[in-house]
């Protein structure tokens, strides 16, 4: 009798060891999105004539019919800001615009871009020429401050 | 003819029921009191911490970015956590900060920007009362123990209703009322024993609705049906949350020169986070319920989480944003939940007695005093029948004697591992030790 209940209690005891852990493709089991990403690739030189990139990409397909692509340039010393425009479709599942730049330092290029019930605002920091001191700080503060004043990391 | 058996499992299902009720009696004790507490924990806090929650509403309210500025100014060491915008016009915005001394919440006033006031996490008494409920305010073991509790309140309740099932037929009295002239004895018997039937649905609900809540059975639960397409899509409950894509390639080939001062590195990787105003527009757009929380990524590959749990579970939102270009990677609400997880996720506010507000607490605090009720009779019942030099345990043929009740054992070892753990000890315990200490074994009535 009792080496039954031995036998019985080896049981209970294996099927509770042998414990499941949560399925690393489970996410694939449930509703799914498809996020539009964006690579922005910066000219080589800011003369307006050579074009900023935008290339977008969906479920791993070239995006040429993206529902808008829109771009904003601002300075982190808040000495220019160009609005909102948008970008040109360019074929091969990219979008441009030139823009011109005049002034060292640094600079924020900020796309808005949706396709296919996928909206994204990425923003990139650029450098135009040699950067300030100030700009460096704004660097280190990481989050691009849209805001006209700083406060804080004293 | 059919053969009689002759051992009846009424004696040794009784003796189950005396030593689980025995042992798990103060642990369902304080899982009622401090549950009957924890449900009103929304009035509890709207009355404690008004001060940090009212505010006037008076015209725009200031960006989420600027009120983040302004803990960052009062911490300046402080990681921020997680954001919480007021879920209505008068409510503060609630900032969670983590910094050497532990984590806590600061709440700012969304209009002025001004802070109301800082709660320390270890200070919120509901918290308490409901880490007391959860886990008995010892961590893992106090989790185990809980759980352990849970799983033997089922077995309380299987076995207590073979107890209490009517053996005379039109027989009402003594089943579903208690008899008042039939003397002390069948009394508070009745008292132990009706009560009991009568909330028998509300305890096992209230169980079964904590108990996907455990950390061992709970968390197998909800992996097994997360992975089966049936539960909660993954990083509600298990599961990890997806990604922000990196783009480490992306580092700017021709280093940017800067008056003798080094660039950060994590600045050249390419993308800046998405700011946390943006964050707040993407919850309006995708039309979040208003008392969500923002969790603040706190690393490369970190998401910003935007999660809200409010009263009813069909309101529910998990969603993951990519940090740098605020894409929505997942988005998952109730609809999206699996059947089992829609359940358990209904489970849940029924369980908190948030689902159906006021008459949900009540209903609740209801089942709550009833447990407190029967736990109390029952031990009374012990206290009046127990021998001087005995436990009073009923004397019993073995449950090895009992082909039915032994597999129904068997199985609830095996659906509540932890019963059948616990049983393994018992087992060892009762064959090494009990056995053989004659007086112990007088004492436990064991045979």
């Amino acid at each position: 009798m009792k080496k039954k209940w031995n036998y019985i209690n080896l049981i209970i005891l294996s099927l509770m060891l042998g414990a499941c852990s949560p399925n690393e493709d489970a996410a694939e089991l449930y509703q799914q999105e498809s996020p539009l990403q964006a690579d922005i690739t910066m000219p080589q030189a800011f003369s307006g004539d050579e074009p900023f990139r935008i290339s977008l990409t969906q479920e791993g397909q070239k995006v040429d019919d993206a529902n808008f692509v829109h771009f904003e340039i601002w300075k982190a010393d808040g000495t220019f800001r160009l609005p909102m425009e948008e970008a040109e479709p360019a074929g091969d599942g990219t979008y441009t615009f030139n823009q011109k730049l005049n002034e060292d330092g640094l600079y924020y290029v900020k796309i808005h871009a949706g396709s296919n019930g996928s909206i994204i605002m990425p923003t990139k920091p650029f450098a135009v020429g040699e950067l300030s001191k100030s700009d460096v700080e704004a660097l280190n503060g990481m989050a691009p401050d849209e805001s006209s004043h700083h406060e804080g990391h004293h | 003819m059919r053969k009689k058996s002759t051992v009846s499992p009424y004696q040794t299902i009784w003796r189950w029921h005396f030593y689980a009720g025995l042992i798990f009696a103060p642990f369902l004790l304080i899982l009622a009191v401090t549950g009957s507490i924890y449900l009103f924990a929304p009035q509890i806090e709207q009355q404690l911490y008004t001060k940090y929650y009212e505010v006037e509403a008076q015209g725009e309210k200031i960006p989420a970015s600027e009120q983040i500025s302004e803990v960052k100014r009062l911490h300046p060491d402080a990681v921020i956590t997680k954001f919480t915008p007021g879920d209505s016009p008068e409510r503060s915005s609630e900032i969670g900060i983590s910094t050497n001394a532990g984590t806590s919440s600061v709440f700012i006033d969304p209009y002025t920007g001004k802070s109301l006031g800082e709660l320390n996490s270890e200070d919120r008494i509901m918290d308490k009362v409901e880490e007391f409920h959860g886990e008995l305010m010892a961590g893992t073991v106090g989790d185990r123990i809980v759980e352990l509790a849970a799983s033997w309140a089922v077995v309380l309740i299987v076995t207590g209703l073979f107890l209490w099932f009517p053996r005379k037929k039109d027989k009402l009295s003594g089943v579903l009322f208690p008899r008042f002239g039939k003397g002390k004895n069948t009394l508070r018997r009745d008292l132990h024993a009706v009560p009991a039937f009568w909330i028998t649905a509300g305890m096992l609900f209230l169980v079964m609705t904590g108990l996907p809540w455990s950390g061992l059975w709970g968390t197998n639960f909800q992996n097994i049906f997360t992975n089966s397409r049936a539960g909660y899509p993954p990083s509600i409950w298990t599961g990890e949350a997806p990604q922000s894509v990196l783009k480490t390639k992306e580092i700017a080939e021709v280093p940017w020169a800067a008056e003798n001062l080094v660039v950060p590195e994590s600045a050249l990787e390419g993308y800046t986070p998405v700011s946390i105003n943006d964050v707040v527009n993407i919850a309006e757009r995708e039309g979040i319920d208003p008392g969500y929380t923002v969790y603040i990524p706190q690393d490369k590959q970190g998401v910003y989480t935007l999660s809200a749990f409010p009263a009813k579970a069909q309101d529910e939102v998990t969603m993951h944003l990519d940090q740098y270009s605020g894409a929505v990677l997942a988005d998952y609400r109730f609809d999206n939940y699996g059947p089992v997880g829609k359940m358990v996720a209904l489970g849940i506010t029924l369980h908190t007695g948030t689902q159906f507000g006021l008459i949900n607490q009540l209903v609740c605090l209801f089942i709550c005093l009833g447990i407190i009720l029967v736990v109390m009779s029952g031990f009374y019942l012990w206290l009046k029948r127990k021998p001087k030099k005995e436990m009073g345990a009923p004397k019993a043929p073995s449950i090895l004697k009992m082909k039915f009740f032994l597999l129904l054992m068997i199985a609830l070892g095996i659906l509540f591992p932890l019963v059948g753990l616990s049983l393994i000890v018992v087992g060892l315990l009762d064959l090494l030790v009990i056995k053989r200490i004659p007086s112990a074994k007088k004492f436990l009535s064991a045979e």
